[in-house]
């Protein structure tokens, strides 16, 4: 199978280039990750991230002929070759298939992606209704992948400012939390003509997440509840 | 009301969109099941109060939806702050006299 990697070390090289390498797969190599692990046997200067590599980290997020996806699950079967990687596209790359997530990241720590609640504790733990914690699916997992934000265009534009559709799907996370009780705080915070407001509806996010969320659900979601909320 | 609150142009932008949606309905259904239309009857209908305040309502809703949409693309791709304005500034001074010619015309007809 034919190759085609982003290559970049900005301690060697001037400018990014793609390099080709031609692998031949072995019985148990059915997955992109499985590819560049035998790729990485032959040229070990080749850098990504990966951990879990059962599609539950994140780590292993990148650009698969031309659409974000998480190596780990992303069958090599029906790719078309040269299969081209690339790092996730508007992040500053580290090296190779390496991006620097620090804003990604300060993003979703902006959102305070805990629960708000300064009521005593009860003895053991908040309760939630059966109703109320179903509330929470499609929002609770995510894992922080960054597939959505780094294949939103808005997300490419003003990547400082608008915080991005996986900070945002966290921020709904939270404000649909029953347990939680800095709704009103959270909202006025998202009421911003950047943070939450460049979002065009686009749904690149909804379409590339490899858990099969909707941010921009999400996002609708919040906007819904501002308008409500006045 | 927050200065840069994104709601606001949000719902401003949105509520103009069903404005002109409405208005160009009707007009559109005037075309097709009404009387026949010229260009003297459809400025007799605009010179009719009724008709110069809808024609007047419609087109303030279209310039509102063009300035927010004017806006968030300045806001996207123009980062350079002079540049971005004087973009912002030339989209304003333009939109309103588009308005004022818009105006004009409406109301000369009208009064």
């Amino acid at each position: 199978m034919r190759f085609r990697i982003y290559r970049f070390d900005p301690e060697k090289d001037a400018r990014p280039y793609f390099k080709d390498y031609t692998l031949e797969l072995g019985p148990s190599d059915h997955k992109v990750l499985d590819a560049l692990e035998r790729l990485k046997a032959q040229d070990d200067s080749l850098a990504y991230r990966r951990s879990c590599r059962e599609g539950a980290c994140g780590s292993d997020a990148m650009n698969i002929n031309g659409r974000n996806a998480l190596a780990c699950i992303t069958p090599l079967e029906g790719l078309r070759e040269p299969v081209t990687l690339a790092p996730l596209p508007s992040f500053p790359v580290i090296r190779d298939l390496v991006v620097d997530m620090t804003q990604f990241f300060a993003h979703y720590h902006a959102i305070r992606p805990y629960l708000l609640n300064d009521e005593p504790p009860p003895e053991r733990e908040r309760l939630q209704s059966p109703q109320e914690r179903e509330k929470l699916d499609g929002l609770y997992e995510c894992i922080l992948c960054a597939c959505c934000s780094s294949f939103c265009p808005s997300y490419w534009w003003n990547p400082d400012k608008f915080l991005g559709p996986a900070a945002l799907l966290q921020a709904e996370r939270f404000i649909a939390d029953s347990r939680d009780r800095g709704t009103a705080e959270r909202l006025e915070f998202l009421d911003d003509v950047y943070k939450l407001y460049r979002c065009r509806t686009i749904m690149n996010c909804t379409e590339v997440c490899p858990k099969g969320l909707s941010p921009a659900r999400a996002i609708e979601r919040i906007k819904i509840e501002q308008l409500r909320r006045g | 009301m927050r200065l840069f609150s994104g709601q606001r142009a949000f719902v401003l932008q949105r509520l103009s969109a069903l404005v002109v949606l409405a208005y160009l309905a009707a007009a559109a259904l005037r075309v097709a099941f009404g009387a026949p239309v010229t260009l003297a009857q459809w400025q007799a209908w605009a010179a009719q109060p009724l008709g110069a305040a809808l024609l007047l309502l419609a087109a303030a809703a279209l310039i509102a939806h063009a300035w927010v949409g004017v806006r968030d693309i300045v806001l996207d791709y123009v980062h350079l702050f002079a540049l971005r304005l004087g973009v912002l500034a030339a989209a304003v001074a333009g939109f309103a006299l588009l308005a004022a010619w818009t105006g004009f015309i409406v109301l000369s007809h009208a009064l």
